[in-house]
């Protein structure tokens, strides 16, 4: 684990899912680890009425209606699409969905527009091919095929940015549940394994470019993320990631709750203003996600611990430096809305509250001159 | 403490003890919880314990009237409504009892109009114990709660002044936010909703008397007992309380009704209450029950629906429905008839008799808490049938919406159902489940249609029903409308669009029914009734109008004009009587209320009133800002009265006079003022000059006018073009030398960039001085043809949008002007010279008009008598000139 930059959350949390498969005495469905039961709270934490001995900690942050939902779609005889804005966890909840129910969550194929029907299903190890012919041995199987042979969930990410031939090839997976072989003459069939499902995500933002056939679409259940508007809830994730983020570079610097709440705050100000915006020319071309924000802190503790002042805190310039220089993506348009939420909005809080405020005006103001 | 209730009791204080650390109030609420309801269980007047829309509450309550049907009902409902209550006969539920004042006398008037609703579902309490109570004579039902006035005595006043204010029986809910949000983390629920239909709705749908009772005022202590203290909400509950227990006991005392025959129907929350006064004790403290304010009520009965209910009450959506959805199954499964209040379904006795469940004897009373306590919420979820009949069916309906599902969609969205419930610890799925389910298999990326999967779900689940008042329950009002409308032969009580036909030719006699249309598009909000052809203005008359009806769906709106007025023509005499007194009301306002008056109410009286009203209004305004509508309804009015009578009644006359010196006074302020838009100038030179042969006639004095325009300063380009025009209309600045300003502007590079501003008050000039015309399409022409492109382009826009909004007056204008002046077709185009430009060469010109007037004058001349004698009739010397001559 040591020697890995991003451990898989089956890693991460094994320990964790051991003692909850440990504890677990709810009816399994298939060949899962855990009962829908536990899958659920080890998603979203527990809390003192599950009468556990030890805490589980909520790995994401959402309604418990949607992971419901995406629990009991793994049971059923249907694939799981998780449809949502970019930023709002779609990802990180089908590997944490993938790691309690198979405790693999690395069967992944990547969506993409170079993604070929072979990436689903099956390629060939041409050397071995030419050196044996085709056989079983020289057949590379796709993280798919590797999925049902097992037995566990496999996961396409960005499902809508393939072709809709590479996406037609999930049908037959996901009705027959088999892929056959027609290179091979005998044991061309392989067999999904009860326990086999796929969860794909897709991003609603690339509606359009390559929408799923209406039979792909019956053979998935549609969950749709919301994007988190709730403060408290967009803190917590914030506050998670960003501690498994310092842990993770082993970063000894503190991120202030003050500091915390500036960073909500202005992107809450920002997703206001560009919701009032009438054109495209007034709204920051970024989404202003949850993600966003969490990129935001990451660049600048980076920044503050690489080259800050040696505090041993993450200040407020660096923070507003970060948050400009994630945001500000076009010239002038971008440069412009940051410099007047500078203007209008922090200058007179910097007036008015002081504080983190003050440091956040001058480290903007700074790094919108130096765009500029 | 011995009793029935001591070992739960000694359980709870263990607990108690058990958690420590935990709240230091923590023993006394457990054990308080438990000595609330023993104290319920030993009051003489038994207290029925309800929850607003609940169908557990429904069934136990009729449960226990059939068992044991009581001779009194006291009831938690405003002891005015009382005598509504029997109309209830004549609607479909839901419907809503409401108490409505226009005018408060005596309360916070800013708050005007007052109303308060009280909607009620069948699947409610409260309402079978009313249905029960009509349907039998020989049962008294006594509203006890405080009266609509008391409820709005002291209210702070509302943020949105006219809402009507909500009152439910039973509202149980916790008022602890921190306690609810820790009910749902822990029940696993959504929303309130589920939470109370999961832990207390569904162990308590066939739970007996005893249990029923005993756990709602458990619910309705706990929640009392968690309530934050010392709130005004808190306060008036006491106080409510307090009037109720002392309504109960003057009822006792003044009838001797025997305590056993009584039941108190209540919500939970003031079941528990620990008040000295709550209690039928004749020794307990009573109140005295202030008076009421002079503010007159008037009562109705208006439709309601679920969810205007659930909006209303901050309820999930579709919770309403899903109760009654539940209140129906439960009834087929349990076969109970529920009562009516007509009593037209005969009262069948199906149900297997509980035993009559005992009123006081707290010796047989046993403890039913710790069973339900103990045992874990057993839901009475959907059984296996229903379920699959649901998914069926709910696929019809997505597949009717426009969603691609099958077959197998109704078996994915049963086994997910399924799986659902058991991942939430339910031995059944709810509907809540399957709604859940049913958005997980069927919706997809988007909706198809106008519904998504969750509204489908409701729709399945009953869907959202509007309730309907009966003609016989209706206001006078309402039924007047009904009985004129009847030759139209529609049923007006239909909930759907109904298109009349109304040829006033063939049948004259529904001239009647179209002024009653007419009437109400104005009074009734804009779907109600609306025109699709025909027009009533002044001056025309339809022979075939059209109307889309839309009463059924709009039966209150009706109603609560019901509530002004006994006909329609009597409130939309208040109307208009009442915009003209407002406190805003302008002189425009007055006129389009004198207008209304004439086009629906022909009162020959009310619109002289109204007149009047405007004139005083004019005397009294001290802007211009609506001079351009007064000008506009002016004129309507004058040409209708001159088209119809032989002279101008007293008021128009007291108003033209009026105005003709309003406006001559405000005139060179306006001119001045940047304040004022050229516009208002505009129309008040509209107004003057219109008016100007008018007026004399009134007494009003010319040099006013005139004196008025030599005041007037004006440094806008706009309305210093204005002035010009006035001038000229006067006769104080002819057209030669108007163009001859206007030549000079065009000469002067400095004021150039002016000119189209100019131009801009010459075409607004065209209102009040149409002769103008010419000139102005010269103007025009002009400023097209010598204005540089840098000043010209810029310009046209603000034209073309000047134009477009007077587009009605000046648009035909100009262009009838500018049709005589261009040539039509392009051969004339060739030869063609436009006229200023053929007045510029003088030969051509000058001999036409030289031989005209030489004729003229060598005719005069040779007899002079004629115009002799008019000179001398104006009062002028009178010289001939020498011949050859010209007088300019």
């Amino acid at each position: 684990m040591s020697e890995m930059l991003r451990a898989p959350a089956e890693v991460e949390y094994a320990a964790e899912l051991d003692w909850l498969e440990s504890v677990d005495d709810g009816p399994k469905p298939f060949s899962w680890r855990l009962s829908p039961k536990m899958v659920r709270l080890f998603v979203l934490g527990s809390d003192r009425a599950d009468g556990l001995d030890r805490p589980v900690r909520p790995k994401w942050f959402g309604d418990r209606g949607i992971v419901e939902r995406a629990v009991v779609t793994l049971a059923s005889d249907r694939g799981l699409l998780l449809v949502g804005d970019p930023g709002t966890g779609k990802s990180w909840l089908a590997e944490l969905l993938a790691a309690a129910i198979s405790r693999t969550s690395t069967l992944v194929v990547q969506g993409t527009a170079g993604t070929t029907e072979d990436h689903v299903r099956y390629s060939w190890n041409v050397s071995m091919v030419i050196a044996h012919g085709q056989s079983r041995a020289s057949m590379i199987p796709s993280p798919i095929m590797t999925a049902m042979r097992e037995g566990v969930i496999g996961r396409f990410e960005e499902l809508t940015r393939t072709t809709v031939d590479v996406q037609d090839a999930l049908i037959s997976i996901l009705s027959e549940k088999y892929v056959a072989v027609p290179e091979l003459d005998e044991d061309n069939i392989v067999f999904a394994r009860p326990g086999f499902s796929i969860i794909a995500t897709a991003n609603s933002r690339d509606r359009g470019v390559h929408d799923l056939s209406s039979a792909l679409q019956r053979r998935f259940n549609f969950v749709r993320i919301p994007t988190v508007t709730n403060r408290r809830s967009e803190a917590e994730i914030v506050r998670f990631r960003t501690t498994d983020l310092l842990r993770r570079h082993r970063i000894a610097l503190e991120v202030p709750p003050t500091l915390l709440d500036v960073l909500l705050q202005s992107f809450a100000d920002l997703r206001a203003a560009a919701a009032a915006a009438t054109g495209d020319d007034e709204r920051l071309e970024s989404a202003l996600s949850t993600a966003e924000q969490i990129g935001v802190l990451e660049d600048a503790v980076l920044h503050g611990s690489f080259f800050g002042a040696g505090t041993g805190a993450l200040s407020a310039e660096t923070l507003a430096g970060s948050l400009v220089g994630a945001l500000a993506r076009r010239s002038p348009e971008d440069l412009a809305i940051l410099n007047k939420y500078w203007h209008g909005v922090v200058e007179p809080r910097s007036r008015d509250r002081g504080g983190d405020w003050t440091g956040f005006l001058e480290g903007g103001r700074r790094a919108i001159a130096a765009l500029s | 403490m011995s009793g029935p209730f001591a070992a739960l009791r000694a359980q709870l204080l263990a607990a108690a003890e058990a958690l420590t650390g935990g709240p230091a109030g923590l023993p006394e609420i457990l054990a308080g919880m438990v000595d609330d309801v023993d104290h319920v269980l030993r009051e003489p007047v038994e207290i029925f314990p309800v929850c607003h829309h609940s169908p557990a509450s429904a069934l136990a309550l009729v449960r226990r009237l059939r068992a044991r049907p009581p001779k009194v009902i006291y009831l938690e409902l405003g002891e005015d409504l009382a005598p509504l209550l029997t109309e209830l006969r004549h609607c479909r539920l839901p419907v809503a009892l409401q108490a409505f004042a226009a005018e408060p006398d005596g309360l916070p008037a800013a708050a005007a109009p007052l109303s308060l609703v009280v909607p009620l579902t069948e699947a409610s309490a409260e309402y079978q114990a009313i249905a029960y109570a009509l349907a039998d004579p020989g049962v008294e039902l006594v509203l006890v709660d405080r009266s609509t006035d008391h409820v709005f005595q002291g209210r702070p006043e509302p943020d949105r002044p006219g809402e009507a204010v909500g009152v439910e029986i039973g509202g149980l809910r916790p008022r602890l936010a921190e306690l609810e949000e820790h009910l749902l983390r822990h029940g696993r629920v959504r929303h309130w909703s589920e939470w109370w239909d999961q832990y207390v709705e569904q162990p308590l749908a066939g739970a007996d008397h005893a249990t029923y009772r005993q756990v709602m005022v458990l619910i309705g202590s706990l929640f009392r007992r968690l309530a934050p203290p010392g709130t005004r909400r808190h306060a008036t509950d006491e106080d409510r309380e307090r009037h109720m227990w002392t309504r109960i006991r003057a009822h006792l005392d003044a009838t001797g009704a025997d305590r056993a025959d009584c039941l108190y129907v209540c919500g939970a929350f003031h079941a528990a209450s620990r008040l000295p006064e709550a209690g039928s004790h004749p020794a307990a403290p009573g109140v005295t029950i202030t008076a009421r304010t002079a503010t007159r009520w008037r009562y109705g009965l208006v439709p309601a629906s679920h969810s205007a209910i659930e909006a209303q009450f901050g309820l999930a959506p579709g919770s309403v429905s899903l109760a009654a959805a539940t209140w129906e199954r439960t009834l087929r499964r349990t076969g109970l008839t529920p009562f009516t209040p007509a009593g037209r379904r005969a009262v069948r006795r199906r149900l297997p008799e509980a035993p009559a469940p005992p009123a006081t004897a707290a010796a047989t009373v046993t403890d039913q808490l710790t069973g339900y306590l103990r045992r874990p919420a057993a839901p009475d979820g959907l059984d296996e049938e229903e379920l699959r009949g649901w998914c069926v069916q709910l696929v019809r309906l997505a597949r009717r919406n426009g969603y691609p599902a099958g077959t197998a969609d109704a078996i994915a969205v049963f086994e997910t159902s399924v799986l659902l419930a058991g991942l939430r610890g339910r031995a059944r799925p709810t509907p809540y489940d399957f709604q859940d389910a049913a958005v997980t298999c069927v919706e997809k990326e988007r909706v198809p249609g106008r519904r998504d999967v969750r509204r489908l779900c409701e729709i399945l689940l009953g869907g959202d029903r509007t309730g309907q008042v009966g003609y016989a329950a209706l206001p006078p009002l309402a039924r007047d409308v009904h009985d004129r409308l009847a030759p139209l032969g529609f049923d007006l009580e239909r909930r759907a669009v109904q298109r009349a036909l109304l040829d006033l030719t063939a049948r004259p006699e529904l001239a009647a029914c179209s002024d009653l249309l007419w009437m109400l598009r104005y009074l009734l909000p804009d779907r109600v009734v609306r025109p699709i052809t025909g027009s009533r203005r002044l001056g025309a008359a339809s022979l075939r109008e059209s109307w889309d009806l839309d009463l059924g769906r709009h039966q209150r709106a009706v109603i609560e004009l019901g509530y002004e007025g006994v006909t329609v023509e009597q409130v939309l005499e208040q109307r208009l009587r009442r915009a003209v007194r407002q406190p805003g009301a302008t002189a425009a306002t007055a006129l389009r209320a004198v207008e209304h008056s004439l086009l629906f109410l022909r009162s020959p009286r009310l619109t002289d009133d109204l007149g009047a009203r405007a004139v005083e209004l004019l005397a009294a305004e001290r802007t211009v800002d609506d001079a351009s509508t007064v000008l506009r309804r002016l004129r309507r009015l004058l040409a209708h009265h001159r088209a119809t009578a032989p002279a101008l009644p007293a008021w128009c006359e007291r108003f033209v006079a009026e105005g003709y010196a309003h406006y001559c006074t405000l005139l060179p302020t306006a001119f001045a003022g940047e304040e004022t838009g050229a516009r208002q100038v505009g129309a008040m030179l509209g107004f003057l000059f219109t008016l100007e042969g008018l007026a004399p006639a009134f007494g009003c004095d010319r040099t006013q006018l005139e004196l008025a325009v030599r005041q007037s300063h004006p440094r806008d380009p706009v309305k210093i073009a204005l002035l010009w025009a006035a001038r000229h209309q006067l006769g104080l600045l002819p057209l030669a030398d108007l163009r001859a300003r206007v030549d000079d502007l065009l000469g002067n590079p400095l004021v150039l960039p002016a000119v189209p501003q100019y131009v801009s008050g010459f075409v607004l000039a065209l209102e009040p001085v149409p002769r103008l015309a010419p000139f102005v399409v010269e103007m025009l022409s002009q400023a097209f043809a010598r204005l540089p492109d840098p000043v010209l382009l810029p310009w046209l826009p603000r034209l073309i949008a000047t134009l477009r909004t007077h587009a009605a007056e000046l648009v035909p204008v100009v262009t009838r002007e500018a049709g005589r002046t261009f040539p039509a077709t392009l051969a004339e185009l060739d030869v063609w010279t436009a006229p200023w430009h053929a007045r510029a060469e003088p030969g051509a010109a000058r001999t036409t008009a030289g031989s005209g007037a030489a004729a003229a004058g060598a005719l005069l001349a040779a007899h002079p008598a004629a115009t002799d004698a008019v000179a001398a009739l104006l009062g002028c010397a009178g010289e001939w000139s020498p011949r050859g001559e010209r007088c300019s």
